[in-house]
C-alpha cells in the first residue's frame, strides 16, 4: 500500500471499536488497550512523529481478528505491525539482549527445526527436561509451560523429487509445507501429498525456506522479506507455466497471499493468485467435477476449529464443506475464537498465561463436545492450533487432510 | 452449489441462514465484517405492528400479519431468553436510565418491577465506562416517582488493573467478566454486601451486568430476594455482542458456513437469474454458485448503500435504489427522507424497477435495512422488519 492509500485507509475508520469488542488479546488482558487505539488511532499521532506507549504494540498477536470484523476495511493489523516494525529499529540499540535473542530464536523456526532435526530424539529428550525448560525461561524468555512441539525426521517430500516434463505441468502442484510440516510433522507432509497424488497431481517440492511470518512477528521484518524473495524465486518457474502453489499451513498461505504481491520481484504477481490452502484447491477441483469421489464410509466425528489466519484469506472453511462430503463424518464448527497461540506468541514467558486465557472458551467448548459425545476429536489445519488445542484441553487435535487419507483408504485410521 | 447464498451477515441475514438451514438448505453467509449487531443493544424494536401493516409499501405491509408475527414467534423459539410479544410492548432502561418502549427484549432488561417498588438500589461500578449514575438516578426518580433511588457505588478487586491504569472499564469488559465462574462468585460476594440496604424490599439495578444467554448467570439470579434489572448500554453493547454469536452459533450448529472480512466484488447474471457471485478473497478472487441470493447489506449504515453527492447506487448487484425527492431535514433529530432509502420489492421480495413494477432479479431476495420505505429511528421497527423478511426469505430458500 502506498503512503496515500494508507492515509485514505486509516481514515476509513470510523472508530465505531467494533474490532477491540472482537480482539482476543483485549478481551483477556487490560494492559493492551486494543487494535482499534493501537492501531488507526495512535498512527494519527505517529503520523506527526509521536509515539504513544509503544510497548503496548507487543501485545497484539498478529491474528487478524481486527481486519475480519472491521466492516469499513481497515488494515489494522497491518497499522500495528509497520509501527511495531518502525519502534523495533529505533529500539534495537536500547532493547535487552535477552529479549532480542529470543526473537532470533523465536522467528527462525527454521533454523531450530534445522537443528532439531538432526537428532530428534535427543533435542526431544532434552526438550522433556524440566531444567532445560527453566534455563531456555531463564536465558530466553522462553516459557516453560507452553506447549513446544517435538521435532520428528525432517520432512523429505517426493522420495526422489522426480522433475515433472513441461507437457505434464498442467496436472502439477507446487507444495509449500511450512516449517511445523518440515520439522514437527512430516507425516501430515506426506498426506498432503498423498491426497493431492490420488486426485491424480505431480507434486512439486522445491526446499524452501521458512515463509516469513515468524520472523515478522519478532520484529525482523528485513529477513522476513529477505526468506519471501528466495521462496518467491524458487516458484517462479513454476508460477510462470501456471502451476498452483499449495499451502497445508493456514499462516504460510496467507503470507503467500497477502504478503509475497507486495514484493517487487519477477513472480509477485501471479503468487496471489496461485497460492491456494489445500482444501481451497479441492474444493475448486470439486467444483469442476475433478475431485476424486472414491470416499469409503467412516465412523468419525470431529470438532474442527477455524484458524484465525484461515479466516482471514476470506475463502470460508472448505475444509468443512469437504469432509462433509465423506459419507458417516460428521463435523461441528465449534467457532470459538482464537487458540491464544498465535505462532510465537504463546511460547514467550510473559505471553503465556494471555494465550492460555484466550483459549479458554475454546478449551472448555472442546472438553464439553467431547464429554456430551458431540465429537471424539478435534481437527484444525493450523500446526500451532492443534499443538495448543491438545495442551489446552487434553484432546486429540489433527489436520483434517488425515480424514481424507483414511476415506481415500490410504491410511488404516485417522487417530 | 449452494441452495441459498446470503450477502450481509447481520440480523436479517443471519435469520434468513438459520431458517433455510433449519429447512435443510445448504445456506452460506458472505459478510464484510461482523455486521451491526455489536452496535445494539441485543433488544429487538418491533414498532407500532398494527399501525405499520396498513402504511403503504412498508415491508410490514407488504409481507403481511402473518410473516411478522410468524417471524418474531420464530425468533422466541429460537431464543427463549427474550421475552415479549408482537402486539404488547415491553419497557427497558436507556444507558441513561430512562424507561423506553421495546419489542422483544432479554429477560433480564425487563423493568415491570419498577413500576412497583418503593425502593430503588442503583448499582454503580467505580470506574465504568459511559455510566454516569447521577443522571440515571435523575432520570430514574423522574420516571419511578414512587420510589426512592441509592445509589451503592463499589468497587471489584478483578478491575484493580483497570483502576491502576487509570482505565476506564468498558461494559463489555464488565459483561464478560461477571459471566466468568470467578465473575460469579464475586457477584455472590456482591449481593450479600446489599443485606444492610434491606434488598428484600428493593429492585436492584445492575448496568454492565448481562445475563442473556448465561445459564450460570441467569440460576444465581433465580435465587434471590429481589429482582435484578439490566440496563442497554452504549454501543459496542454485549447485549448485541452476545445475540450476534448466539445467532452465528444457531447458524452454524445447523451446517451453515459464515465466510466473514470480505466483500462481494461482483456477481453474474443469465437474463433475470443471478447463478454466482465473486468474492473478494486475499491474493485471488473466490466464486460461489447458488440458487437462490438475499441482499442483506445493510443500508447506508451497512455500506449496502453508497451514496454521493450525485447518486445513490446498491453496491452488490447495482440495482436502482428507491431515492426520496429531499434527502434531508434541516431539524437534526427530525425525520430524515434519506432513511426511507433502500431497494423496491414485490410481496416476494424480489426487486422490482419502480416506474413499471416489473421484477428485476427473480431469484434474489432483498431483506432488512436494505428495503425501501422504512425508518427505523422515527417508526422504531428495526429488528422487527430484519426478522420478518429475514424470516421469509429463509422460508423462501
Amino acid at each position: 500500500m502506498n503512503k496515500l492509500d494508507s492515509v485514505k485507509n486509516l481514515d476509513a475508520c470510523i472508530k465505531c471499536s467494533a474490532c477491540t469488542s472482537q480482539c482476543p488479546v483485549a478481551m483477556v488482558q487490560p494492559l493492551f488497550s486494543g487494535p482499534k487505539s493501537v492501531g488507526p488511532d495512535a498512527e494519527r499521532f505517529r503520523l506527526e512523529g509521536i509515539d504513544i506507549d509503544p510497548k503496548c504494540l507487543s501485545y497484539c498477536s498478529n491474528c487478524k481478528t481486527c481486519e475480519v470484523t472491521c466492516p469499513s476495511g481497515v488494515k489494522i493489523t497491518e497499522i500495528i505491525l509497520r509501527a511495531r516494525e518502525k519502534a523495533s529499529l529505533a529500539a534495537q540499540k536500547s532493547g535487552t539482549t535477552r529479549l532480542q535473542v529470543r526473537d532470533l530464536v523465536l522467528g527462525r523456526a527454521e533454523y531450530l527445526g534445522r537443528l532439531g532435526t538432526i537428532w530428534p530424539g535427543l533435542t526431544n529428550g532434552l526438550l522433556k527436561v524440566y531444567l532445560v525448560r527453566v534455563l531456555m525461561e531463564k536465558i530466553l524468555g522462553i516459557s516453560r509451560r507452553a506447549p513446544l512441539p517435538p521435532y520428528q525426521a525432517k520432512f523429505k517430500g517426493i522420495r526422489n523429487n522426480k522433475l515433472v516434463p513441461n507437457h505434464r505441468l498442467s496436472k502439477a502442484v507446487v507444495f509449500f509445507p511450512g516449517c511445523f510440516i518440515n520439522y514437527n510433522d512430516s507425516l501430515t507432509g506426506q498426506a498432503v501429498i498423498k491426497v493431492l497424488e490420488h486426485n491424480g497431481y505431480d507434486v512439486i517440492m522445491p526446499n524452501f525456506h521458512c515463509c516469513g511470518v515468524p520472523l515478522q512477528a519478532n520484529g525482523k521484518f528485513n529477513e522476513a522479506r529477505g526468506n519471501a524473495k528466495k521462496n518467491l524465486a524458487l516458484m517462479n518457474p513454476y508460477l510462470q507455466s501456471g502451476v498452483p502453489v499449495i499451502t497445508g499451513c493456514t499462516s504460510c498461505g496467507l503470507a503467500l497471499k497477502e504478503e509475497y504481491p507486495n514484493l517487487e520481484v519477477s513472480g509477485s504477481e501471479l503468487i496471489g493468485r496461485q497460492a491456494y490452502d489445500l482444501f481451497e484447491f479441492l474444493w475448486e477441483l470439486q467444483e469442476g467435477g475433478g475431485l476424486k469421489q472414491d470416499f469409503q464410509e467412516i465412523p468419525v466425528s470431529l470438532g474442527y476449529h477455524a484458524p484465525c489466519h484461515l479466516k482471514a484469506q476470506g475463502i470460508g472453511t472448505p475444509s468443512v464443506r469437504l469432509l462433509r462430503l465423506i459419507p458417516g463424518v460428521r463435523v461441528s464448527d465449534l467457532d470459538t475464537g482464537c487458540c491464544g497461540l498465535s505462532g510465537s506468541y504463546g511460547y514467550k514467558q510473559e505471553k503465556y498465561d494471555i494465550a492460555r486465557q484466550i483459549g479458554e472458551p475454546l478449551f472448555q467448548r472442546v472438553q464439553e463436545g467431547v464429554r456430551i459425545g458431540e465429537f471424539q476429536s478435534m481437527a484444525t489445519e493450523c500446526g500451532g492450533c492443534q499443538v495448543q488445542i491438545e495442551h489446552g484441553s487434553g484432546i486429540a487435535t489433527k489436520h483434517p487432510v488425515w480424514v481424507f487419507m483414511q476415506a481415500y483408504g490410504l491410511s488404516p485410521e485417522f487417530l | 452449489m449452494w441452495d441459498g447464498i446470503i450477502i450481509g451477515g447481520g440480523l436479517a441475514g443471519l435469520l434468513a441462514g438459520i431458517r433455510a438451514a433449519e429447512r435443510g438448505k445448504k445456506v452460506l453467509i458472505v459478510s464484510e465484517g461482523v455486521g451491526s449487531l455489536t452496535y445494539s443493544s441485543g433488544v429487538i424494536d418491533l414498532g407500532d405492528a398494527e399501525r405499520l401493516m396498513n402504511q403503504k409499501s412498508h415491508p410490514y405491509a407488504l409481507l403481511g400479519e402473518r410473516v411478522v408475527r410468524s417471524a418474531a414467534e420464530y425468533f422466541q423459539t429460537l431464543f427463549p431468553d427474550y421475552w415479549g410479544n408482537w402486539r404488547e410492548p415491553q419497557f427497558v432502561l436507556t444507558p441513561l436510565g430512562s424507561p423506553r418502549k421495546a419489542g422483544l427484549i432479554p429477560r433480564g432488561l425487563n423493568t415491570q418491577a419498577l413500576s412497583e417498588t418503593h425502593k430503588i438500589i442503583l448499582m454503580a461500578l467505580e470506574g465504568m465506562k459511559d455510566f454516569f449514575p447521577e443522571v440515571a438516578k435523575s432520570n430514574l426518580l423522574k420516571a419511578y416517582p414512587q420510589a426512592e433511588v441509592v445509589l451503592h457505588p463499589f468497587r471489584v478487586e478483578a478491575f484493580e488493573a483497570w483502576y491502576t491504569l487509570g482505565k476506564p472499564i468498558t461494559g463489555m469488559d464488565c459483561g464478560k467478566y461477571w459471566r466468568t465462574a470467578s465473575g460469579i462468585e464475586t457477584l455472590k460476594g456482591v449481593w450479600k454486601s446489599l443485606d444492610s440496604f434491606e434488598p428484600d424490599k428493593a429492585v436492584v439495578i445492575f448496568p454492565g451486568l448481562t445475563s442473556v444467554f448465561s445459564q450460570p448467570l441467569r440460576e444465581v439470579q433465580s435465587n434471590l430476594p429481589f429482582s435484578v434489572i439490566e440496563m442497554t448500554a452504549f454501543p459496542p453493547s454485549d447485549g448485541g455482542y452476545y445475540l450476534y454469536r448466539g445467532l452465528v452459533q444457531k447458524f452454524k450448529a445447523l451446517g451453515g458456513e459464515l465466510l466473514v472480512g470480505s466483500g462481494v466484488k461482483k456477481v453474474e447474471l443469465k437474463g433475470k437469474q443471478c447463478h454466482k457471485i465473486i468474492v473478494n478473497s486475499k491474493g485471488k478472487d473466490s466464486e460461489f454458485s447458488a440458487r437462490v441470493f438475499v441482499l442483506a447489506t445493510g443500508g447506508i449504515f451497512g455500506g449496502g448503500i453508497e451514496v454521493t453527492l450525485e447518486a445513490a447506487k446498491e453496491m452488490v448487484f447495482g440495482l436502482p435504489p428507491f431515492v426520496p425527492s429531499g434527502w434531508t431535514n434541516s431539524e437534526f433529530l427530525g425525520e430524515q427522507p434519506y432513511a426511507r432509502m433502500g431497494v423496491e420489492t414485490d410481496n416476494q421480495l424480489r426487486p422490482i424497477d419502480s416506474a413499471s413494477k416489473e421484477v428485476l432479479l427473480e431469484n434474489v431476495r432483498i431483506i432488512g435495512r436494505m428495503l425501501a420505505h422504512w425508518d427505523p429511528w422515527v417508526e422504531r421497527c428495526g429488528g422487527g422488519v430484519s426478522l420478518a423478511s429475514g424470516w421469509f426469505a429463509g422460508e423462501q430458500v
